[in-house]
């Protein structure tokens, strides 16, 4: 059993999503979490500049 | 010259007390009265809850930055506020009780032409038997990441627990709020997962049952009646982004849950749906819920005017609309643009220290009429930006009385945050967000309240990198080092 149907057994989890293992590799992949890092922070720069 | 008075120097305090007195110049006399004599950076604490930093990165001494700003710094706690001065003097005046500097217990009135209130919030333990030690401070059966010391100690007690995991004995965890009427459930939520990241460093994990605990309605309320965010393309509730997180981390939950008694390893809660139950722990850190510091308003006469000033919850009053009225009427307008007390408009209040008009989520009680729904949070971001809008607004002020002032209404303005996941360079990740307007608004947004162009969300390590700059970029910030007023709020 793949770790992300196991949490499924349990009554509470099993309406969500639970990320399989390539989008939980991207979390912590060096390279996209480089390109997610400029994203989020002109995504956030945004908010910020529309907020003052 | 004018004398600028601003009470407390948390996020908000400083932010207001460092503009003003940069704006104003020698001029004019800026005073900070806080009880403390350092400076936090709280949303730190949790990495010091789990080892990861210690209190000395999270903490600076106040007294040397105000120093070279030129800033008048009192460590002392505001007691009383006297808008209408006393007998025989019109000036107005507070009066304060030294907590440092050696003058310990000392009283002094000082006089202001413009005063902020920014004392944040009380810790208020007391409100749950047993949060609480009886006497206003964290009781002796859980931990708090409230503050830098809490957060040491917190550590101190969860290396017991891992110790004894090691060993082999289970242990259970508890994290969350411990009352109906909590906010700041962010905190509790990157404690939790903090925990549980270092619990998987250690290699005890499965030794470890870790449970939530929470008074939302639902998963990812977050005090702000959830919201909607941008995930991967899809327009995804916070619900679904929450439990998704918890269902990965292997972390059950219990919510709706108004913790009513703390005993040694057992918390007594009540539901929604108006069931008790107990929950045992090994360990557990909850939040307490946060009322308005206790300071007292006095009348020309010395008659108390306490309610005058300040909402039954002790945060002081200010320009919302405070009228009583059903979930279904509340609006974005309710909700204060220039933090300005409405009675005496030299007074103002800045960051948590304002009383919101009514809570952002939908109000909740369980059958057994308990209220049990999270308060409205003031996180870092609005509170500085609110503390430099009244900042302007009383320099402007000083050199025209007539002056408009300026607004910053949290149905207006967006909110960064960014909630650790678990630190690492390379294995850390957190959530960050991004959330606007932070009071929803149904009649310019009437989908979801907010424009989802711009309120996101996605779990990775960017996020803790973007965690970990801001550490360094608002602690540079505080401590006005070079390019600070370049760094926004």
């Amino acid at each position: 059993m793949k770790p992300e149907e196991k949490n499924f057994e349990q009554e509470q989890f099993t309406l969500t999503m639970i990320p399989g293992a390539f989008a939980r590799k991207l979390r912590t992949c060096i390279i996209f979490q480089l390109f997610r890092f400029a994203v989020i922070n002109i995504k956030m720069l945004v908010v910020v500049s529309k907020s003052h | 010259m004018a004398r600028l008075i601003v009470m407390g120097g948390g996020v908000s305090g400083h932010t207001t007390a460092t503009f003003a007195k940069k704006w104003l110049g020698k001029e004019h006399e800026v005073v900070v009265v806080t009880p403390n004599s350092k400076w936090n950076w709280i949303p730190s604490n949790i990495w010091v809850g789990v080892g990861q930093m210690t209190k000395e990165d999270v903490v600076f001494p106040l007294a040397p930055i105000y120093k070279k700003a030129g800033i008048d710094y009192r460590q002392a706690k505001a007691v009383s506020i006297h808008p209408e001065g006393k007998d025989g003097d019109d000036t107005p005046y507070i009066t304060i009780e030294y907590t440092g500097q050696g003058k310990e217990g000392q009283t002094e009135e000082l006089t202001y032409d413009y005063l902020v209130n920014a004392t944040g919030p009380k810790l208020n333990f007391d409100a749950t038997p047993g949060l609480g030690n009886g006497e206003g401070q964290m009781g002796e059966h859980t931990v708090s990441v409230c503050t830098a010391d809490h957060a040491v100690h917190a550590n101190e007690e969860l290396q017991k627990i891992f110790d004894k995991a090691k060993k082999g004995e289970r242990q259970k965890i508890l994290v969350g709020t411990g009352h109906g009427m909590c906010t700041c459930q962010g905190a509790a939520f990157e404690y939790i997962f903090n925990i549980e990241h270092e619990a998987k460093n250690a290699g005890i994990r499965d030794m470890l049952d870790i449970k939530w605990i929470s008074n939302e309605s639902f998963m990812g309320d977050f005090g702000m009646g959830g919201l909607h965010m941008k995930v991967g393309g899809y327009v995804v509730s916070s619900k679904l982004f929450a439990e998704s997180l918890f269902a990965e981390r292997d972390v059950p939950w219990i919510i709706g849950a108004h913790v009513n008694k703390v005993e040694e390893g057992k918390v007594h809660y009540e539901l929604l749906d108006g069931t008790m139950g107990t929950e045992e722990f090994d360990f557990a850190m909850l939040i307490p819920p946060f009322s308005g510091v206790g300071i007292k308003a006095y009348a020309k006469d010395g008659s108390d005017m306490t309610d005058k000033l300040f909402a039954p919850n002790g945060f002081m009053k200010v320009d919302a609309d405070y009228t009583a009225k059903p979930y279904e009427e509340w609006k974005a307008s309710d909700w204060p643009r220039t933090y300005q007390n409405p009675d005496y408009k030299n007074i103002f209040a800045a960051g948590i220290a304002f009383a919101p008009p009514h809570l952002i989520s939908k109000p909740m009680k369980s059958v057994n009429g308990t209220p049990i729904n999270p308060t409205p949070p003031r996180t870092g971001m609005p509170a500085g930006i609110i503390g430099k809008a009244v900042a302007y607004t009383i320099c402007d002020m000083i050199k025209d009385p007539n002056a408009k002032p300026h607004e910053a209404s949290m149905a207006e303005m967006g909110a960064a945050c960014v909630a650790s996941a678990g630190k690492g360079l390379t294995t850390g990740t957190a959530a960050a967000m991004t959330v606007y307007p932070v009071v929803p608004d149904f009649e310019k947004y009437p989908g979801t309240g907010r424009d989802t162009d711009y309120t996101f969300g996605e779990i990775g390590l960017a996020g803790h990198w973007i965690k970990h700059i801001l550490h360094h970029m608002f602690i540079w910030k505080a401590k006005l080092r070079p390019g600070w007023t370049l760094i926004p709020e």
